[in-house]
Protein backbone atom coordinates (compact mmCIF):
# COMPACT_ATOMS: atom_id res chain seq x y z
CA UNK A 1 0.00 0.00 0.00
CA UNK A 2 1.83 2.83 -1.31
CA UNK A 3 1.10 6.50 0.20
CA UNK A 4 -0.78 9.56 -1.37
CA UNK A 5 2.54 11.92 -0.95
CA UNK A 6 5.71 11.16 0.19
CA UNK A 7 8.87 13.36 0.21
CA UNK A 8 12.35 11.14 0.04
CA UNK A 9 15.24 13.73 1.13
CA UNK A 10 13.56 17.01 -0.46
CA UNK A 11 16.19 19.84 -0.25
CA UNK A 12 16.36 23.35 -1.61
CA UNK A 13 19.55 25.48 -1.55
CA UNK A 14 20.08 29.22 -3.26
CA UNK A 15 22.86 30.81 -4.78
CA UNK A 16 23.47 33.96 -2.01
CA UNK A 17 23.38 37.57 -3.16
CA UNK A 18 26.60 38.95 -4.31
CA UNK A 19 28.46 35.26 -4.07
CA UNK A 20 30.11 33.79 -6.95
CA UNK A 21 28.58 30.19 -8.68
CA UNK A 22 31.20 28.75 -6.87
CA UNK A 23 31.03 29.95 -3.83
CA UNK A 24 29.22 27.68 -0.76
CA UNK A 25 25.37 27.70 -1.49
CA UNK A 26 22.92 28.93 1.43
CA UNK A 27 20.47 26.25 2.56
CA UNK A 28 16.49 27.07 2.45
CA UNK A 29 15.47 23.11 3.42
CA UNK A 30 17.64 20.73 4.38
CA UNK A 31 16.64 17.14 3.48
CA UNK A 32 13.01 16.26 4.41
CA UNK A 33 11.60 13.07 4.06
CA UNK A 34 7.60 13.00 5.31
CA UNK A 35 4.33 10.95 3.89
CA UNK A 36 0.79 11.74 3.60
CA UNK A 37 -2.13 9.26 3.49
CA UNK A 38 -5.38 10.21 1.74
CA UNK A 39 -8.20 12.74 3.40
CA UNK A 40 -5.66 13.14 6.08
CA UNK A 41 -4.23 16.77 7.22
CA UNK A 42 -0.92 17.74 7.24
CA UNK A 43 0.32 21.18 9.39
CA UNK A 44 3.63 22.20 8.40
CA UNK A 45 4.72 24.55 11.51
CA UNK A 46 7.93 27.06 11.89
CA UNK A 47 9.27 30.75 12.41
CA UNK A 48 9.97 33.54 9.74
CA UNK A 49 12.50 32.18 7.55
CA UNK A 50 12.23 28.14 8.70
CA UNK A 51 11.31 27.22 5.27
CA UNK A 52 8.20 26.49 5.30
CA UNK A 53 6.84 28.12 2.63
CA UNK A 54 9.28 26.97 0.20
CA UNK A 55 8.75 23.24 0.95
CA UNK A 56 5.21 24.30 0.64
CA UNK A 57 6.34 25.79 -2.85
CA UNK A 58 8.27 22.84 -3.82
CA UNK A 59 5.61 20.41 -2.82
CA UNK A 60 2.85 22.40 -5.71
CA UNK A 61 5.44 22.70 -8.16
CA UNK A 62 5.96 26.13 -7.52
CA UNK A 63 9.72 26.18 -7.47
CA UNK A 64 12.10 23.21 -8.46
CA UNK A 65 13.74 21.19 -5.28
CA UNK A 66 17.77 21.20 -6.05
CA UNK A 67 17.49 17.24 -4.98
CA UNK A 68 15.23 14.67 -3.76
CA UNK A 69 12.06 12.77 -4.61
CA UNK A 70 8.64 13.27 -4.72
CA UNK A 71 5.78 10.21 -5.08
CA UNK A 72 2.27 10.52 -5.85
CA UNK A 73 0.20 7.30 -4.90
CA UNK A 74 3.61 5.34 -5.46
CA UNK A 75 4.64 6.90 -8.92
CA UNK A 76 6.82 9.42 -8.82
CA UNK A 77 6.37 13.08 -9.76
CA UNK A 78 8.98 14.78 -11.34
CA UNK A 79 9.12 18.95 -11.58
CA UNK A 80 8.64 19.25 -14.92
CA UNK A 81 5.17 17.01 -14.98
CA UNK A 82 3.20 20.07 -14.38
CA UNK A 83 0.44 18.15 -16.18
CA UNK A 84 -0.11 15.89 -13.78
CA UNK A 85 0.97 17.63 -10.92
CA UNK A 86 -1.60 20.68 -10.99
CA UNK A 87 -4.69 17.55 -12.04
CA UNK A 88 -3.82 16.52 -8.69
CA UNK A 89 -1.91 18.90 -6.33
CA UNK A 90 -3.38 22.44 -6.30
CA UNK A 91 -2.97 25.50 -4.46
CA UNK A 92 -4.56 28.42 -1.99
CA UNK A 93 -2.47 30.97 -1.56
CA UNK A 94 -2.70 33.82 1.45
CA UNK A 95 -4.16 37.15 -0.12
CA UNK A 96 -7.00 35.82 -2.54
CA UNK A 97 -7.33 39.37 -3.41
CA UNK A 98 -3.94 39.68 -5.28
CA UNK A 99 -4.60 35.69 -6.28
CA UNK A 100 -7.73 36.08 -8.83
CA UNK A 101 -8.02 37.62 -11.56
CA UNK A 102 -9.65 40.98 -11.45
CA UNK A 103 -10.35 41.00 -15.36
CA UNK A 104 -12.02 37.78 -15.44
CA UNK A 105 -15.66 37.11 -13.50
CA UNK A 106 -15.62 34.29 -11.49
CA UNK A 107 -17.28 31.76 -14.09
CA UNK A 108 -14.20 32.50 -16.06
CA UNK A 109 -11.94 31.86 -13.65
CA UNK A 110 -13.12 28.69 -12.33
CA UNK A 111 -13.85 27.80 -16.51
CA UNK A 112 -9.77 28.16 -17.17
CA UNK A 113 -8.53 25.13 -15.29
CA UNK A 114 -11.12 22.97 -17.09
CA UNK A 115 -10.03 24.31 -20.56
CA UNK A 116 -6.32 23.18 -19.91
CA UNK A 117 -7.19 19.95 -18.16
CA UNK A 118 -10.27 18.72 -19.24
CA UNK A 119 -11.87 17.57 -22.73
CA UNK A 120 -15.80 18.37 -22.06
CA UNK A 121 -18.20 20.60 -24.00
CA UNK A 122 -19.43 24.40 -22.55
CA UNK A 123 -22.42 22.76 -21.72
CA UNK A 124 -20.74 20.27 -19.07
CA UNK A 125 -18.16 22.94 -17.83
CA UNK A 126 -20.79 25.14 -17.09
CA UNK A 127 -22.74 22.18 -15.08
CA UNK A 128 -19.19 21.70 -13.24
CA UNK A 129 -18.84 25.40 -12.32
CA UNK A 130 -22.05 25.74 -11.19
CA UNK A 131 -21.95 22.45 -8.94
CA UNK A 132 -18.56 23.65 -7.64
CA UNK A 133 -20.05 26.94 -6.62
CA UNK A 134 -22.62 25.45 -4.54
CA UNK A 135 -20.17 22.86 -3.07
CA UNK A 136 -18.21 26.51 -1.51
CA UNK A 137 -21.57 27.44 -0.27
CA UNK A 138 -21.87 30.41 -3.16
CA UNK A 139 -24.70 30.51 -5.62
CA UNK A 140 -24.67 29.59 -9.31
CA UNK A 141 -25.25 33.24 -10.23
CA UNK A 142 -22.10 34.26 -8.86
CA UNK A 143 -20.18 33.25 -11.76
CA UNK A 144 -20.82 36.08 -13.60
CA UNK A 145 -19.51 37.94 -10.56
CA UNK A 146 -16.33 40.12 -10.62
CA UNK A 147 -14.15 39.64 -7.97
CA UNK A 148 -14.36 43.05 -6.48
CA UNK A 149 -17.77 42.74 -6.31
CA UNK A 150 -17.06 40.25 -3.68
CA UNK A 151 -16.61 39.88 0.17
CA UNK A 152 -13.05 38.80 1.10
CA UNK A 153 -14.77 35.26 2.90
CA UNK A 154 -16.69 35.04 -0.77
CA UNK A 155 -13.78 35.70 -2.14
CA UNK A 156 -11.69 32.63 -0.13
CA UNK A 157 -14.61 30.56 -1.02
CA UNK A 158 -13.51 31.21 -4.92
CA UNK A 159 -10.19 30.60 -4.59
CA UNK A 160 -11.00 27.47 -2.85
CA UNK A 161 -13.29 26.37 -5.55
CA UNK A 162 -11.18 26.64 -8.11
CA UNK A 163 -8.54 24.34 -6.05
CA UNK A 164 -11.17 21.71 -5.90
CA UNK A 165 -12.37 22.22 -9.65
CA UNK A 166 -10.32 18.81 -11.05
CA UNK A 167 -11.03 17.09 -8.22
CA UNK A 168 -7.37 17.24 -7.36
CA UNK A 169 -6.20 14.44 -4.16
CA UNK A 170 -3.95 17.13 -2.52
CA UNK A 171 -4.98 20.93 -1.35
CA UNK A 172 -1.90 23.10 -0.54
CA UNK A 173 -2.89 26.21 1.78
CA UNK A 174 -0.22 28.36 2.16
CA UNK A 175 -1.26 30.69 4.87
CA UNK A 176 -4.49 30.47 3.50
CA UNK A 177 -6.40 31.82 6.78
CA UNK A 178 -4.08 33.62 9.07
CA UNK A 179 -5.34 36.68 7.52
CA UNK A 180 -9.37 36.69 7.53
CA UNK A 181 -11.67 37.92 9.98
CA UNK A 182 -12.62 35.95 12.78
CA UNK A 183 -15.96 34.76 11.45
CA UNK A 184 -14.90 34.58 8.20
CA UNK A 185 -11.57 32.52 9.32
CA UNK A 186 -14.46 29.73 11.15
CA UNK A 187 -16.74 29.43 8.48
CA UNK A 188 -13.28 29.11 6.01
CA UNK A 189 -12.02 26.25 8.43
CA UNK A 190 -15.63 24.73 8.55
CA UNK A 191 -15.89 24.63 4.73
CA UNK A 192 -12.49 22.57 4.21
CA UNK A 193 -13.35 20.19 6.82
CA UNK A 194 -16.49 19.61 4.99
CA UNK A 195 -15.04 19.04 1.82
CA UNK A 196 -12.55 16.97 3.55
CA UNK A 197 -15.15 14.60 4.49
CA UNK A 198 -17.56 14.61 1.23
CA UNK A 199 -14.70 14.67 -1.09
CA UNK A 200 -11.70 13.43 0.63
CA UNK A 201 -9.62 16.05 0.04
CA UNK A 202 -5.73 15.72 1.55
CA UNK A 203 -4.72 19.28 2.70
CA UNK A 204 -1.70 20.53 3.17
CA UNK A 205 -1.50 23.37 5.29
CA UNK A 206 1.45 26.16 6.25
CA UNK A 207 0.85 27.96 8.80
CA UNK A 208 2.20 29.60 12.64
CA UNK A 209 -1.57 29.17 14.88
CA UNK A 210 -0.54 26.56 16.68
CA UNK A 211 -4.61 26.73 17.85
CA UNK A 212 -5.55 25.93 13.84
CA UNK A 213 -2.83 22.80 13.66
CA UNK A 214 -4.59 21.86 16.73
CA UNK A 215 -7.98 21.78 15.18
CA UNK A 216 -7.78 20.67 11.97
CA UNK A 217 -4.22 18.45 11.09
CA UNK A 218 -3.92 15.03 11.32
CA UNK A 219 -0.10 15.44 11.90
CA UNK A 220 2.35 18.21 12.22
CA UNK A 221 5.70 18.96 10.85
CA UNK A 222 7.65 21.24 12.27
CA UNK A 223 10.79 23.01 10.83
CA UNK A 224 13.41 25.11 12.30
CA UNK A 225 15.85 27.04 10.33
CA UNK A 226 15.12 24.87 7.09
CA UNK A 227 15.55 21.21 9.39
CA UNK A 228 12.59 19.16 9.98
CA UNK A 229 12.79 18.67 13.85
CA UNK A 230 9.44 17.01 14.57
CA UNK A 231 7.12 14.98 12.33
CA UNK A 232 4.50 13.00 13.68
CA UNK A 233 0.70 12.88 14.84
CA UNK A 234 -0.87 15.63 16.53
CA UNK A 235 -2.40 13.72 19.65
CA UNK A 236 1.72 12.56 20.20
CA UNK A 237 3.24 15.76 19.46
CA UNK A 238 1.09 17.31 21.68
CA UNK A 239 0.68 14.90 24.59
CA UNK A 240 3.86 13.38 24.88
CA UNK A 241 7.54 14.93 26.38
CA UNK A 242 8.77 17.02 23.53
CA UNK A 243 12.08 19.00 23.00
CA UNK A 244 11.50 22.97 24.86
CA UNK A 245 11.63 24.49 21.28
CA UNK A 246 8.86 22.37 20.06
CA UNK A 247 6.55 22.53 23.09
CA UNK A 248 6.84 25.98 23.37
CA UNK A 249 5.70 26.51 19.57
CA UNK A 250 2.94 24.09 20.17
CA UNK A 251 1.54 25.94 23.23
CA UNK A 252 2.56 29.45 22.15
CA UNK A 253 4.93 30.53 25.54
CA UNK A 254 7.92 31.21 22.80
CA UNK A 255 9.27 33.92 23.59
CA UNK A 256 12.26 35.90 23.46
CA UNK A 257 13.56 33.12 20.72
CA UNK A 258 14.66 34.53 17.13
CA UNK A 259 16.16 38.48 18.52
CA UNK A 260 17.52 39.92 15.86
CA UNK A 261 18.41 38.43 13.11
CA UNK A 262 18.34 39.71 9.91
CA UNK A 263 16.86 36.48 7.88
CA UNK A 264 17.08 33.35 9.57
CA UNK A 265 17.47 30.92 6.89
CA UNK A 266 20.30 32.32 5.38
CA UNK A 267 22.41 29.92 6.75
CA UNK A 268 26.24 28.32 5.00
CA UNK A 269 26.78 25.07 4.63
CA UNK A 270 30.22 23.49 5.71
CA UNK B 1 -10.75 64.05 33.85
CA UNK B 2 -10.46 62.10 30.96
CA UNK B 3 -7.55 62.58 28.77
CA UNK B 4 -9.76 61.59 25.18
CA UNK B 5 -13.76 61.73 25.48
CA UNK B 6 -15.62 61.12 22.60
CA UNK B 7 -19.51 61.17 22.68
CA UNK B 8 -21.70 59.76 19.88
CA UNK B 9 -19.27 60.47 16.99
CA UNK B 10 -20.16 60.37 13.57
CA UNK B 11 -18.92 59.86 10.14
CA UNK B 12 -20.68 60.77 7.10
CA UNK B 13 -19.17 60.74 3.89
CA UNK B 14 -20.84 60.42 0.19
CA UNK B 15 -20.69 57.55 -1.76
CA UNK B 16 -21.06 56.78 -5.11
CA UNK B 17 -24.68 55.48 -3.97
CA UNK B 18 -25.60 58.17 -1.80
CA UNK B 19 -24.83 59.41 1.82
CA UNK B 20 -23.61 56.74 4.27
CA UNK B 21 -22.97 56.81 7.67
CA UNK B 22 -19.59 54.79 8.62
CA UNK B 23 -19.74 55.92 11.71
CA UNK B 24 -22.85 55.70 13.51
CA UNK B 25 -22.90 57.52 17.40
CA UNK B 26 -19.38 56.00 18.81
CA UNK B 27 -18.46 57.01 21.89
CA UNK B 28 -15.40 56.12 23.94
CA UNK B 29 -13.78 57.54 26.65
CA UNK B 30 -10.00 56.97 27.40
CA UNK B 31 -8.31 57.67 30.85
CA UNK B 32 -4.73 58.70 30.96
CA UNK B 33 -2.35 56.11 31.77
CA UNK B 34 -5.06 53.43 30.29
CA UNK B 35 -4.62 50.55 27.71
CA UNK B 36 -7.53 50.60 25.83
CA UNK B 37 -8.63 47.46 23.05
CA UNK B 38 -10.77 48.50 20.51
CA UNK B 39 -11.90 45.24 18.49
CA UNK B 40 -14.27 44.88 15.19
CA UNK B 41 -13.75 43.22 12.22
CA UNK B 42 -12.66 44.82 8.92
CA UNK B 43 -15.41 47.42 7.72
CA UNK B 44 -16.26 48.13 11.07
CA UNK B 45 -14.93 51.67 11.02
CA UNK B 46 -11.68 50.96 13.85
CA UNK B 47 -9.04 53.12 11.99
CA UNK B 48 -11.79 55.40 11.09
CA UNK B 49 -12.38 56.10 14.62
CA UNK B 50 -8.30 56.47 15.26
CA UNK B 51 -7.81 58.57 12.15
CA UNK B 52 -10.40 60.90 13.15
CA UNK B 53 -8.77 61.27 16.77
CA UNK B 54 -5.40 61.92 14.72
CA UNK B 55 -7.37 64.66 12.55
CA UNK B 56 -6.36 62.94 8.83
CA UNK B 57 -9.77 62.24 7.55
CA UNK B 58 -10.62 63.37 4.12
CA UNK B 59 -12.25 67.06 4.61
CA UNK B 60 -14.96 65.76 2.55
CA UNK B 61 -16.22 64.07 5.04
CA UNK B 62 -19.04 65.00 7.65
CA UNK B 63 -17.53 64.38 11.24
CA UNK B 64 -20.15 65.79 13.82
CA UNK B 65 -19.97 64.50 17.62
CA UNK B 66 -21.38 66.18 20.82
CA UNK B 67 -17.59 65.94 22.16
CA UNK B 68 -14.58 64.88 21.33
CA UNK B 69 -12.35 66.26 23.38
CA UNK B 70 -8.60 66.11 24.16
CA UNK B 71 -7.82 67.34 27.90
CA UNK B 72 -10.88 69.29 28.05
CA UNK B 73 -10.44 70.93 24.92
CA UNK B 74 -12.77 70.73 22.23
CA UNK B 75 -10.60 69.36 19.11
CA UNK B 76 -13.58 69.92 16.42
CA UNK B 77 -13.60 73.44 16.90
CA UNK B 78 -10.00 74.27 16.75
CA UNK B 79 -8.33 75.45 13.57
CA UNK B 80 -6.02 73.34 11.95
CA UNK B 81 -3.10 74.35 13.15
CA UNK B 82 -3.88 74.75 16.57
CA UNK B 83 -4.85 70.91 15.95
CA UNK B 84 -1.85 70.17 14.49
CA UNK B 85 0.08 71.37 16.67
CA UNK B 86 -1.94 69.34 19.42
CA UNK B 87 -1.85 65.84 17.56
CA UNK B 88 2.31 66.44 16.85
CA UNK B 89 2.75 66.83 20.46
CA UNK B 90 0.96 64.39 22.18
CA UNK B 91 -0.54 61.79 19.73
CA UNK B 92 1.82 59.03 18.08
CA UNK B 93 0.67 55.99 15.71
CA UNK B 94 2.48 52.80 14.75
CA UNK B 95 0.67 50.30 11.98
CA UNK B 96 0.61 47.40 11.03
CA UNK B 97 2.88 47.10 8.45
CA UNK B 98 6.45 48.57 9.78
CA UNK B 99 8.27 48.18 7.11
CA UNK B 100 5.97 50.02 4.65
CA UNK B 101 6.08 52.93 7.41
CA UNK B 102 9.80 53.13 7.69
CA UNK B 103 11.85 54.94 5.19
CA UNK B 104 13.59 52.53 3.07
CA UNK B 105 16.33 55.28 2.03
CA UNK B 106 17.37 55.71 5.29
CA UNK B 107 18.62 54.42 8.10
CA UNK B 108 17.09 53.61 11.34
CA UNK B 109 19.18 55.81 13.18
CA UNK B 110 18.33 59.12 10.56
CA UNK B 111 14.51 58.18 10.89
CA UNK B 112 14.54 58.07 14.96
CA UNK B 113 16.42 60.93 15.29
CA UNK B 114 14.19 62.99 12.84
CA UNK B 115 11.50 62.32 15.33
CA UNK B 116 13.45 63.96 18.53
CA UNK B 117 11.84 67.24 19.39
CA UNK B 118 14.45 69.69 18.23
CA UNK B 119 13.70 71.46 22.12
CA UNK B 120 15.20 68.26 23.80
CA UNK B 121 18.91 68.71 22.62
CA UNK B 122 20.85 71.68 23.51
CA UNK B 123 24.51 73.19 23.48
CA UNK B 124 26.53 73.32 19.98
CA UNK B 125 26.71 71.57 17.02
CA UNK B 126 28.52 68.64 18.84
CA UNK B 127 26.69 68.66 21.47
CA UNK B 128 23.86 68.01 20.23
CA UNK B 129 24.93 65.76 17.88
CA UNK B 130 26.04 63.60 20.70
CA UNK B 131 23.23 64.16 22.42
CA UNK B 132 21.14 63.15 19.70
CA UNK B 133 23.01 59.87 19.51
CA UNK B 134 22.60 58.79 22.81
CA UNK B 135 18.97 59.53 22.73
CA UNK B 136 18.76 57.26 20.20
CA UNK B 137 20.37 54.66 21.79
CA UNK B 138 18.22 54.96 24.52
CA UNK B 139 14.95 54.91 22.83
CA UNK B 140 16.20 51.71 20.90
CA UNK B 141 17.15 49.83 24.32
CA UNK B 142 13.97 50.98 26.03
CA UNK B 143 11.97 48.94 23.04
CA UNK B 144 13.89 46.24 24.12
CA UNK B 145 16.53 46.13 21.26
CA UNK B 146 19.65 45.75 22.79
CA UNK B 147 22.39 46.12 19.95
CA UNK B 148 21.86 49.44 19.43
CA UNK B 149 25.14 50.06 17.18
CA UNK B 150 23.97 47.43 14.42
CA UNK B 151 20.81 48.36 14.33
CA UNK B 152 20.96 52.13 14.41
CA UNK B 153 23.05 51.63 10.96
CA UNK B 154 20.83 49.14 9.00
CA UNK B 155 18.12 50.05 6.72
CA UNK B 156 14.80 48.92 7.04
CA UNK B 157 15.22 46.28 4.73
CA UNK B 158 17.84 44.12 6.70
CA UNK B 159 15.38 43.78 9.98
CA UNK B 160 12.99 41.25 10.42
CA UNK B 161 9.55 41.78 11.13
CA UNK B 162 9.57 42.52 14.54
CA UNK B 163 12.83 44.48 15.22
CA UNK B 164 11.06 46.56 12.40
CA UNK B 165 7.84 47.59 14.65
CA UNK B 166 10.18 47.78 17.47
CA UNK B 167 11.52 50.70 15.76
CA UNK B 168 8.90 52.05 14.63
CA UNK B 169 7.39 51.97 18.44
CA UNK B 170 10.39 53.82 19.05
CA UNK B 171 9.97 56.67 16.71
CA UNK B 172 6.27 57.13 18.20
CA UNK B 173 7.82 57.41 21.40
CA UNK B 174 10.51 59.43 20.50
CA UNK B 175 8.34 63.01 21.70
CA UNK B 176 6.93 61.33 24.64
CA UNK B 177 3.25 61.31 23.59
CA UNK B 178 0.42 61.26 25.83
CA UNK B 179 -1.66 58.68 23.81
CA UNK B 180 -0.08 55.95 21.94
CA UNK B 181 -2.84 54.56 18.99
CA UNK B 182 -1.86 51.17 17.76
CA UNK B 183 -3.77 50.32 14.22
CA UNK B 184 -3.69 46.34 14.18
CA UNK B 185 0.43 46.31 15.10
CA UNK B 186 0.38 42.54 15.65
CA UNK B 187 -1.93 41.01 12.83
CA UNK B 188 -0.10 38.19 10.54
CA UNK B 189 2.96 38.36 12.57
CA UNK B 190 4.14 35.32 14.56
CA UNK B 191 2.78 33.89 17.86
CA UNK B 192 6.39 34.79 19.22
CA UNK B 193 7.09 38.13 17.42
CA UNK B 194 3.52 38.55 18.49
CA UNK B 195 3.94 37.92 22.05
CA UNK B 196 6.80 40.34 22.48
CA UNK B 197 5.48 43.36 20.96
CA UNK B 198 2.27 43.39 22.98
CA UNK B 199 4.52 42.92 26.35
CA UNK B 200 6.87 46.09 25.39
CA UNK B 201 3.39 48.05 24.37
CA UNK B 202 2.12 47.22 27.75
CA UNK B 203 5.64 47.76 30.02
CA UNK B 204 5.49 51.11 27.81
CA UNK B 205 2.05 52.36 28.72
CA UNK B 206 3.28 51.40 32.61
CA UNK B 207 6.69 53.16 32.47
CA UNK B 208 5.61 56.25 30.68
CA UNK B 209 2.70 56.59 32.04
CA UNK B 210 0.82 56.73 28.36
CA UNK B 211 -2.75 55.74 27.17
CA UNK B 212 -2.72 53.09 24.32
CA UNK B 213 -5.49 52.79 21.88
CA UNK B 214 -5.13 49.36 20.44
CA UNK B 215 -7.01 48.59 17.53
CA UNK B 216 -7.28 44.64 16.62
CA UNK B 217 -9.33 42.29 14.94
CA UNK B 218 -9.40 39.46 17.27
CA UNK B 219 -10.78 39.15 20.82
CA UNK B 220 -7.06 36.57 21.62
CA UNK B 221 -5.06 39.38 21.17
CA UNK B 222 -5.60 42.20 23.17
CA UNK B 223 -3.02 43.23 25.28
CA UNK B 224 -2.75 41.36 28.68
CA UNK B 225 -2.49 44.87 30.51
CA UNK B 226 -5.66 46.17 28.73
CA UNK B 227 -8.30 47.49 31.17
CA UNK B 228 -10.72 48.55 29.04
CA UNK B 229 -12.16 46.80 25.59
CA UNK B 230 -14.77 48.36 22.96
CA UNK B 231 -16.25 46.12 20.83
CA UNK B 232 -17.27 47.92 17.04
CA UNK B 233 -19.44 46.31 14.24
CA UNK B 234 -20.14 48.13 10.93
CA UNK B 235 -19.63 51.80 12.38
CA UNK B 236 -21.79 51.07 15.28
CA UNK B 237 -20.08 50.31 19.33
CA UNK B 238 -21.85 47.14 20.40
CA UNK B 239 -20.33 47.08 23.68
CA UNK B 240 -17.51 48.65 25.95
CA UNK B 241 -16.05 48.28 29.56
CA UNK B 242 -14.20 46.61 32.09
CA UNK B 243 -11.95 43.29 30.23
CA UNK B 244 -12.94 40.89 32.77
CA UNK B 245 -16.23 41.63 33.11
CA UNK B 246 -16.96 41.72 29.18
CA UNK B 247 -14.44 38.45 28.84
CA UNK B 248 -16.18 36.51 31.13
CA UNK B 249 -20.12 37.68 31.19
CA UNK B 250 -20.59 39.38 28.01
CA UNK B 251 -23.94 40.93 27.37
CA UNK B 252 -23.65 41.48 23.63
CA UNK B 253 -24.33 38.67 21.17
CA UNK B 254 -21.90 40.08 19.18
CA UNK B 255 -19.48 40.16 21.81
CA UNK B 256 -20.12 36.63 22.69
CA UNK B 257 -19.70 35.60 19.11
CA UNK B 258 -16.00 37.27 18.58
CA UNK B 259 -15.09 35.10 21.86
CA UNK B 260 -16.31 32.05 20.86
CA UNK B 261 -14.83 32.23 17.04
CA UNK B 262 -11.74 33.43 18.99
CA UNK B 263 -8.35 31.23 18.49
CA UNK B 264 -8.20 30.36 21.89
CA UNK B 265 -11.61 28.81 21.99
CA UNK B 266 -11.29 26.96 18.83
CA UNK B 267 -8.10 25.03 20.79
CA UNK B 268 -10.54 23.99 23.92
CA UNK B 269 -13.06 22.34 20.51
CA UNK B 270 -12.65 18.92 19.72
CA UNK B 271 -10.52 18.22 16.63
CA UNK B 272 -12.30 18.33 12.83
CA UNK B 273 -15.78 19.30 15.20
CA UNK B 274 -17.86 22.43 13.38
CA UNK B 275 -16.59 25.91 14.70
CA UNK B 276 -19.02 28.21 15.78
CA UNK B 277 -19.36 31.72 13.43
CA UNK B 278 -22.02 34.23 12.50
CA UNK B 279 -23.49 33.16 9.97
CA UNK B 280 -23.12 35.98 6.34
CA UNK B 281 -20.75 38.23 5.57
CA UNK B 282 -19.66 41.66 6.98
CA UNK B 283 -22.48 44.15 4.96
CA UNK B 284 -20.95 46.44 2.55
CA UNK B 285 -21.34 50.01 2.43
CA UNK B 286 -24.46 49.88 0.16
CA UNK B 287 -26.12 47.82 1.85
CA UNK B 288 -26.20 48.75 5.31
CA UNK B 289 -29.24 47.11 7.62
CA UNK B 290 -31.26 49.85 9.24
CA UNK B 291 -31.22 49.80 13.15
CA UNK B 292 -28.47 47.31 14.75
CA UNK B 293 -26.42 46.39 12.35
CA UNK B 294 -26.47 43.07 13.54
CA UNK B 295 -29.65 42.57 13.46
CA UNK B 296 -29.26 40.45 10.24
CA UNK B 297 -26.57 38.05 11.38
CA UNK B 298 -27.64 37.99 14.81
CA UNK B 299 -29.21 34.21 16.46
CA UNK B 300 -30.87 35.88 18.89
CA UNK B 301 -32.61 39.16 16.42
CA UNK B 302 -36.10 39.51 16.82
CA UNK B 303 -38.81 42.63 15.74
CA UNK B 304 -37.40 45.67 17.98
CA UNK B 305 -33.61 45.18 16.05
CA UNK B 306 -34.79 47.64 13.50
CA UNK B 307 -34.81 50.67 15.50
CA UNK B 308 -31.21 50.86 16.91
CA UNK B 309 -31.20 50.35 20.66
CA UNK B 310 -30.08 52.79 23.18
CA UNK B 311 -27.12 52.72 25.25
CA UNK B 312 -27.69 50.80 28.63
CA UNK B 313 -26.04 49.92 31.70
CA UNK B 314 -24.91 47.24 34.29
CA UNK B 315 -21.85 47.39 36.83
CA UNK B 316 -18.95 47.71 34.74
CA UNK B 317 -20.31 47.20 30.85
CA UNK B 318 -22.29 49.17 28.83
CA UNK B 319 -23.88 47.50 25.46
CA UNK B 320 -26.03 48.54 23.04
CA UNK B 321 -28.70 45.30 22.74
CA UNK B 322 -32.83 44.86 23.08
CA UNK B 323 -31.70 40.88 23.96
CA UNK B 324 -28.62 40.69 26.28
CA UNK B 325 -27.44 37.97 27.32
CA UNK B 326 -25.72 36.51 30.61
CA UNK B 327 -28.34 38.57 32.96
CA UNK B 328 -27.86 38.72 36.07
CA UNK B 329 -30.38 36.93 38.54
CA UNK B 330 -32.46 39.37 40.51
Amino acid sequence: MSHLLEAVDLFKTFRPRRAWPWSKKSVALEPTSFTLEAGQTLAIMGETGSGKSTLSKIIAGVEAPTGGELYLNGQKLNYAQSKRRCQNIRMVFQDSDKSLNQQLTVGQQLEEPLLFNRDMPSSERKQLINSTLRKVGLLAEHAAFYPHMLSTGQKQRVAIARAIILDPQIVVADEALVALDPSVRAQIINLMLDLQKDMGISYIIVTHSPQIVKHIADKILILYRGKMIAFNETERLLTEKQQPYIEALLHEHLTNHSQITGNSSAKVTE
Amino acid sequence: MDLLDIRNLTIEMDGPHGRVRVLDKVSLQLKEGEVHSLVGESGSGKSLLAKAVIGVLNPLWDVTADRLWWNGKDLLAMTPKQRRAITGRDMAMIFQDPLAYLDPNSTVAEQITEAIPAGDVTGTFMHRRIDRKTRVAQLLHRVGIRDHDAIMQSYPYELSEGVAQKVSIAIAIAHRPKLLIADEPTTAMEPSTKDQIQRLLGKLAVSQNMSVLLITQDVASILPATQRVSLLYCGQMMEHGDTETILNRPAHPYTDAMIKMSLQAHAELDPKSKLPSLPGAVPTLRHMPIGCRLGPRCPYAQKQCVKAPLVRHREEQSYYCHFPLNEPES
